[in-house]
């Protein structure tokens, strides 16, 4: 039930609901507390009146002592059903007649009948005044007249006003209050139903959103949230904006993860290559003195050929790992590129993918060629490579913001996530083409130069977005 | 037409002043002939009045005028002054003025030109007699009448009670009508009315009857009869007569008799209203003569 009522779709119809009761209730009342006052006044005038109207006739009755001409007088039309009590007193105090015959008798003593009307009859005040009869309770007002004949008090009339006949009309108006709130409720209940969903249907929408952040991957969470001009869409779009902040801080450490491991890598790949290295050079320096010496026999210089290939083969495999982008070659010019695309022209014809370049290079950069060069040729044959047959390859180098751009653009095979987070890790795992160091160098080549380069799939498409500082400081090496 | 709805009735019964129906007849050749009206009869209907006075014009060949008098006394006055031809009265003013005033025909009620004065009391009342009623309000209906006044004041005499003194206190209603809604209503304790009113009224109005209760009935009377004053010749009066004699004949006058709730009208002599006479006279109480 308390879950039931914290619902929206439930308090706002029911807000709905209690305002228009509340509304409708004490509209009744205020309006029906109005007409029993309005009806009050109405009853005490109509009385002074009616009074006033029939005083010299009863005046005249009094005198001829004509009791029923005093009694048809006060019957009026509406009989003894009247909603005024008339009591009509002679000169010694006794009741000469009434609308009432039954209960305010002839000839009866008015004080004995009615206690108090002696002292409202001595007070003359002829305005509505309150009064209480002793087991009469809804009697509650009387107007009170003195006849007078020639200045001498021939008799007293008083009306006495009850509320009864107004109490009606007031519970017709506090019923009419209530049919008239069920009329609304009926209506508005459904209205306030739809709209307490209309209203909730974004919040549960946003609420869902929310608790799949930290269960969903950020980058890949799709939710679309309500972006009106209300405080909802507002919700919405913050939402939004927390979300797109949530998922650039997680691609961040994403990335610097993956710097950092690359790091490691290389750090340890220097350290065995140094490692290796040494001993590698002794050992060829050794088979070399050995062949120095002499000739050998035939099979002797077989088994030293041998290990002259096989120590070879380490050492470029070494210096592979080993990327040195030095500073001593001479700086890049636009000519560099033009090599490259010359040296990569024969490729698409062989692979079938359509390669297209667009140069615009015209800064002057201290960068240096031959590690830009081996970069970009790299980068080139790579996406020929992954583009394959059917797919096609672009390369746009730029020089803004004092960096160089190289944007190298392929479809063809879409790359699986998990392969680029490891692509440019030497040696991948599953990687079966190639010798695979063709992106390592390219990191190892960026990251010496000072510059980020990244990678990003979209279905059949793969861009290698490289930037690269065009004036990279001369004491780091 | 709803003619006796109970709201006419009553405004009727209020509306105490003279009351004139003037009919024109087709041949109008002299003076009108001016008919006294008292609450004998239920005077209240109008209507009733009205087509009873047409209908007696077209049988007189005259134009036919109803007046109606708050008493019986000033009818009585406007007769004997010449200012009326006929009336319809009460049988204890003609005794009153039996030399002035020619008996012209006595209706028949029930068959019979009687009626009865009856003590009524609210219908919830304990009285059981008209003894039961000493030191309690009591509603005459007027000085002239014989049922509600002369009977019921001779009856208490008989008794041994002053009718002056019996009752706390006593209005006059100056109608038996009047008197019955007094009685019902509770504005008295008990009155004495003309039985022929009392049951005719009980036909037109059952719930004020059915609020009232008969506790003695006197013996019977000469019904209110019709007489004619100084003013009407012999010739007037034997076609006045004629016309009421033969009414009970007449289609329309049955008819009009039926609303009556009378039978017709007789030659009854003044000798019905010995008794009326004799009690007037023992109570010495012949104030108008």
């Amino acid at each position: 039930m308390t879950r039931m009522l914290a619902s929206y779709r439930v308090r706002l119809p029911l807000a709905l609901s209690v305002t228009a009761v509340s509304t409708a209730v004490l509209l009744a009342l205020a309006l029906g507390l109005q007409t029993l006052h309005n009806l009050r006044e109405d009853q005490g005038r109509n009385a002074q009146r009616l009074g006033h109207a029939m005083a010299a006739l009863l005046v005249g009755a009094l005198r001829q002592d004509n009791v029923w001409l005093a009694y048809s007088l006060l019957r009026g039309p509406d009989g003894a059903d009247g909603n005024l009590i008339w009591v009509l007193a002679d000169e010694n105090g006794r009741i000469f007649a009434s609308n009432r015959p039954r209960t305010y008798r002839l000839d009866q003593l008015l004080e004995q009948a009615l206690p108090g009307l002696e002292a409202v009859r001595s007070a003359r005040n002829d305005a509505v005044q309150a009064f209480e009869v002793e087991g009469r309770p809804e009697i509650r007002r009387l107007v009170h007249l003195a006849l007078e004949s020639e200045g001498a008090r021939v008799g007293d009339l008083f009306a006495l006003l009850s509320d009864r006949p107004f109490l009606q009309r007031f519970y017709e108006i506090l019923l009419g209050g209530v049919l008239v709130t069920g009329g609304v409720l009926a209506f508005l209940l459904p209205i306030g139903w739809i709209w307490g969903r209309r209203i909730v249907a974004p919040l549960v929408q946003l609420a869902d959103c929310m608790a799949r952040v930290g269960r969903d991957d950020l980058r890949t969470l799709d939710c679309p949230v309500a972006t009106g001009d209300d405080e909802i869409g507002q919700l919405g779009r913050c939402f939004t904006a927390m979300l797109g902040a949530l998922s650039e801080k997680a691609q961040l450490e994403h990335r610097i993860l993956q710097s950092e491991r690359l790091a490691a890598v290389g750090r340890v790949a220097a350290g065995v290559a140094h490692e290796i290295n040494n001993p590698l050079g002794g050992m060829v320096m050794a088979i070399d003195t050995y062949r120095g010496g002499g000739p050998a026999d035939a099979r002797t210089t077989r088994l030293l050929d041998l290990l002259d290939r096989g120590l070879h083969q380490i050492q470029e495999t070494v210096s592979a790992l080993l990327v040195e982008a030095r500073a001593d070659s001479r700086a890049l010019t636009p000519a560099d590129f033009e090599d490259v695309q010359t040296l990569t022209e024969p490729r698409p014809t062989r692979c079938g993918a359509p390669l297209t370049w667009r140069v615009d290079f015209e800064a002057q950069t201290s960068l240096p060629a031959t590690p830009v060069r081996q970069l970009l040729l790299n980068l080139v044959l790579n996406a020929l490579k992954a583009a394959g047959d059917g797919g096609t390859a672009s390369v746009d180098i730029s020089a803004t913001d004092g960096r160089l751009g190289i944007d190298v653009e392929n479809t063809g095979r879409p790359l699986p996530p998990e392969r680029l987070d490891r692509l440019f890790e030497p040696f991948p795992s599953r990687r079966r083409d190639g010798e695979g160091l063709g992106l390592w160098v390219c990191y190892q080549i960026v990251s010496q130069l000072r510059g980020s380069i990244d990678v990003d799939a979209q279905g059949a498409l793969t861009r290698v977005r490289v930037r690269i500082p065009l004036q990279p400081d001369d004491d780091d090496a | 037409m709803r003619r006796w709805s109970r709201r006419a009735f009553v405004a009727a019964l209020l509306k105490a002043g003279g009351l004139v129906g003037a009919v024109r007849p087709s041949s109008a050749s002299d003076t009108p002939l001016r008919f006294g009206v008292t609450p004998v009869i239920l005077d209240d209907d109008v209507g009733f009045l009205k087509r009873w006075s047409e209908w007696l014009a077209g049988k007189l060949d005259r134009r036919v005028v109803l007046v109606q008098r708050t008493r019986y006394q000033e009818i009585v006055d406007l007769l004997l002054r010449g200012q009326l031809h006929l009336a319809w009265i009460c049988g204890y003013p003609y005794v009153q003025h039996q030399g002035q005033l020619e008996l012209i025909a006595v209706p028949l009620w029930h068959g019979r030109p009687l009626y009865r004065s009856e003590f009524i009391v609210p219908v919830e009342s304990e009285a059981q007699a008209p003894e039961d009623l000493a030191g309690r309000l009591f509603a005459w209906t007027d000085p002239d009448s014989n049922s509600g006044w002369l009977y019921p004041r001779f009856r208490l005499d008989a008794s041994g009670f002053d009718p002056d003194r019996f009752f706390r206190r006593s209005i006059f209603t100056w109608g038996h009508a009047r008197s019955l809604q007094a009685v019902a209503n509770g504005l008295v304790d008990g009155a004495a009315v003309d039985s022929y009113v009392r049951e005719t009224l009980m036909l037109h109005l059952p719930p004020l009857a059915k609020a009232v209760r008969v506790i003695e009935r006197s013996p019977l009377f000469g019904f209110p009869p019709i007489v004619a004053g100084p003013a009407l010749d012999p010739a007037g009066r034997r076609r006045m007569q004629s016309a009421l004699f033969g009414q009970a004949t007449d289609t329309e006058g049955r008819a009009l008799l039926a609303n009556l709730n009378l039978d017709g009208f007789s030659t009854a002599g003044p000798e019905v209203y010995a008794d009326i006479a004799a009690m007037a006279e023992h109570l010495g109480r012949s104030r108008r003569s």
